[in-house]
């Protein structure tokens, strides 16, 4: 199998960021820990440093650290039903463990809650052990999408009120033309993303999801800035060449998969390889598409970002059906793996809905497979590829059928 | 109605809520329409010509909803979904599910696949209870709430029939109150279970019938013989799981002096200040309650105010009732225990469950915290 060499470079990017981020402090720019829908530009505009907790999460779970901190937080009260990535933070914390020497303290918080609502409390206990302020941008979920003038008058004034809060903090102005650059900035790393992912969309494909998984680092922690630009730009450049000269990441692909909720960061290579030795890929995921919707426009971005956290993010069980019905046709997908994840109630507990519903819609199967994305006490791989493999054996009995 | 009994027909609605409601349902030729907990304002319900029937979860074992929602949920939503497949919601026309967190979003959605020829509406509650522009946003989620429960009782009703039923309410409540006093001064005689008995009827029974019938019951009774020492504790929680539960704190000689439960003091404490504008008394009506888990202002002064609240209950000490998989909760508490070491009040946190729990256990561990809160007593 011929390794996608740009994905190498991402090593350093994160090795870079965390440079960054713990030098941020001494250079006197502010740190603020946000989550993925929060409108990172206006910081970036305003010189403030923004650090996703989840992310350094993720990192601790694709580490195999989790079950080193996670019982620290449970210990300190917070119980193992919680989400593992939030465990993951508070016992990294606890413990001073971590590959990237920890997070530096934090200035702000600042989270929305059109992703989770598990993000909001989680800030709350990180405010109260910091002793710093946290803003919640509160997004009145949106129903079945229908128009809603008085939320996104609500949302929108929170949104124009942040940029005096960070205004209090920094002691700066809001530089209009500074925040239209970065806007820019992140609708190019936007754009490079939602092009890297439709390549999925190729026989066979040139990437899986374990790929993009690798490859998330730069959209997630880094939209706005040149580098995430630049990586992805590598990335698509090399991705397309694959394409045209027909060469899949998976020998011999047989299955088109498609992967719901995260994914379970302790046992990526583990899975990418028994995937890959069923001549399975995993080409498309809810998980990653999240990052293609979140660029503005430069004309009045306020409201872009009201009209993208309350219609676009908040996600509902007939959007998500409509949105895996239309992949499985796009991608020419053979079988959905839902994670079910217990530490994501949010992704997770529509799943059977959304799986009858999709199977109805579109006549591809799924299976539904227990584990959690950080914390592998609370599964156990030998039964996650049990299953996979049990999927994938009916699959190819309903291929020869339909074959014969 | 029994004279001789005027608790009779409080139990019976707790006893057979359905049965009840299908009579008056018959009787009126009204609608009715179920309400998750917590903060559906009944009101708007009311005013609209419908039947406000409050839908508790807690307790209920689930078998049918475990297909359909996975095991790591409360059993708060468990419960409803479970109830609704078995059929026993048959009687409601509609449903109404308050957005107070993840799981009651995803809750909304998938109940309303289930039973699409109910009329579903999901409550849009803001969470951020610190900001300005919030009283704004409620009032006019609250203004769409009264249209779209209006289109579902086809009854057209407006500002006056709403200002009406929010009087109902408010009296409704202060006479809730008066029997919540009296536990404290009286609880031989005002037991918790009772207390709860009419608290937990009001929601289910039409509020004017519920008035009428409280206003039979024997408010200046005094119980003969010597009082019995009473600890007074301070719940914190969603609703009473296992019911049971107040029971057991009246045996044990635990006297709740305030709660925080959905269906216990928290829904009677504040009256909707009527000052012209209904939906406003509304919205002032849920800015003024204690805010729930998933609700959010300064973190810092979350715990400060909780700790505040306890202290001047006079509580000797905290039970938190804690759902098991309620995140909201799960990240609240640590904090509060904390806050409420600080300010040397103990604690004790009992985790309800969708398997439900052991009452044996419960016993065990309550009579415990009361031993240890009890040493304290001259
Ligand atoms: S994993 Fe799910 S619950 Fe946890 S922070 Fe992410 S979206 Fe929220
Ligand atoms: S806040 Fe907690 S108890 Fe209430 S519905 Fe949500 S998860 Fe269940």
């Amino acid at each position: 199998m011929q390794p996608i060499e740009s994905l190498k470079l991402i090593k350093q990017i994160v090795i870079d960021y965390f440079t960054e981020a713990h030098s941020a402090r001494q250079n006197g720019k502010p740190v603020v820990y946000v989550n993925v829908l929060t409108p990172v530009e206006i910081l970036y505009a305003m010189d403030m440093f923004p650090i996703y907790p989840e992310n350094h999460a993720a990192i601790l779970g694709a580490r195999k650290m989790s079950p080193d901190v996670a019982p620290a937080a449970e210990a300190m009260g917070y119980p193992i039903d919680l989400c593992s990535y939030a465990r993951c933070d508070f016992g990294a914390i606890k413990t001073g463990l971590s590959p990237t020497f920890g997070l530096p303290k934090p200035d702000l918080l600042l989270v929305s809650n059109c992703q989770c609502g598990t993000l909001a409390k989680w800030f709350e206990v990180v405010s109260r052990h910091y002793q710093v302020p946290m803003v919640l941008i509160d997004v009145p979920h949106s129903g079945e999408g229908e128009p809603d003038p008085a939320a996104e008058r609500y949302v929108r004034s929170q949104l124009e009120d942040l940029v005096g809060v960070t205004e209090k903090i920094t002691g700066k102005t809001l530089d209009e033309e500074r925040l239209k650059e970065t806007i820019r900035v992140s609708q190019k790393a936007s754009e490079l993303w939602t092009r890297m992912l439709m390549l999925g969309a190729n026989v066979p494909a040139p990437l899986t999801v374990f790929d993009q998984f690798v490859a998330m680092f730069p959209i997630v922690s880094q939209r706005g800035t040149q580098a995430a630009v630049d990586f992805y730009q590598a990335l698509v450049n090399e991705l397309e060449q694959r394409v045209a000269q027909g060469i899949g990441a998976v020998e011999n692909e047989r299955f088109r998969l498609y992967w719901d909720n995260l994914p379970i960061w302790p046992e990526m290579r583990a899975l990418s390889t028994f995937l890959s030795d069923h001549g399975a890929a995993v080409v498309t995921s809810i998980y990653t598409w999240a990052w293609s919707q979140l660029a503005v426009g430069e004309d009045d971005p306020f409201r872009d970002w009201t009209q993208q956290y309350l219609y676009q993010m908040n996600l509902h069980l007939n959007k998500r059906i409509e949105h895996y019905s239309q992949l499985a046709r796009e991608f020419k997908l053979n079988g959905f793996l839902y994670h079910s994840n217990r530490s994501c109630k949010y992704l997770s507990q529509d799943i059977p809905e959304v799986r009858r519903a999709v199977t109805e819609e579109t006549g591809v199967p799924g299976v539904i497979i227990e584990a959690d994305h950080n914390d592998p006490r609370l599964y156990t791989l030998e039964s996650i590829q049990n299953q996979i493999g049990t999927f994938l054996e009916l699959i190819s009995t309903k291929k020869v059928k339909a074959a014969s | 109605m029994s004279v001789a009994d005027p608790w009779k027909p409080f139990r019976e609605v707790m006893q057979a809520p359905w049965d009840h409601v299908a009579s008056w349902k018959r009787q009126s030729g009204r609608k009715v329409m179920g309400h998750l907990l917590p903060d559906v304002p009944e009101e708007i319900l009311h005013a609209a010509g419908l039947l406000p029937v409050a839908i508790e979860g807690g307790g209920v074992q689930a078998s049918h909803a475990q297909a359909l929602i996975p095991s790591y949920t409360c059993n708060h939503a468990m419960g409803a979904m479970e109830m609704g497949l078995r059929g026993e919601l048959s009687v409601l026309d509609g449903m109404v599910i308050p957005y107070v967190c993840d799981t009651t979003r995803n809750l909304f959605h998938i109940w309303n696949t289930k039973f699409p020829n109910m009329a579903n509406e999901f409550l849009r509650m803001p969470k951020r209870l610190d900001y300005p522009g919030v009283r704004a946003y409620l009032a006019a989620e609250f203004s769409r709430l009264f249209e779209s429960m209006a289109k579902v009782s086809g009854q057209a009703a407006g500002i006056p029939e709403l200002g009406e039923s929010v009087l109902l309410y408010n009296r409704s409540r202060a006479k809730l109150r008066e029997a919540y006093d009296l536990h404290q001064t009286n609880p031989s005689a005002w037991t918790a279970d009772k207390v709860q008995l009419l608290i937990g009827s009001s929601l289910r029974a039409p509020r004017e019938e519920h008035l009428k019938w409280m206003d039979a019951l024997p408010w200046n009774e005094k119980v003969a013989g010597t009082p019995v020492d009473r600890i007074p504790v301070y719940v914190r929680g969603k609703v009473w799981d296992p019911p049971q539960i107040l029971d057991l704190f009246d045996q044990l000689g635990l006297m709740i002096v305030r709660d925080e439960i959905v269906t216990g003091w928290r829904s009677i404490a504040q009256d909707a200040p009527l000052n012209g504008d209904p939906i406003a008394a509304l919205v002032e009506r849920h800015m003024a309650t204690i805010p729930y888990t998933g609700y959010h202002e300064s973190p810092e002064r979350m715990v400060g105010k909780f700790v505040e609240r306890v202290r001047s209950s006079g509580a000797s000490g905290v039970v938190f009732l804690n759902p098991k998989f309620c995140e909201a909760a799960a990240f609240d508490t640590p904090d509060f225990q904390k806050g409420l070491e600080q300010a040397q009040i103990p604690s004790l946190i009992l985790e309800t469950s969708t398997r439900g729990v052991s009452l044996g256990q419960v016993r065990i561990r309550l009579e415990a915290f009361r031993e240890m809160i009890g040493q304290d007593l001259p």
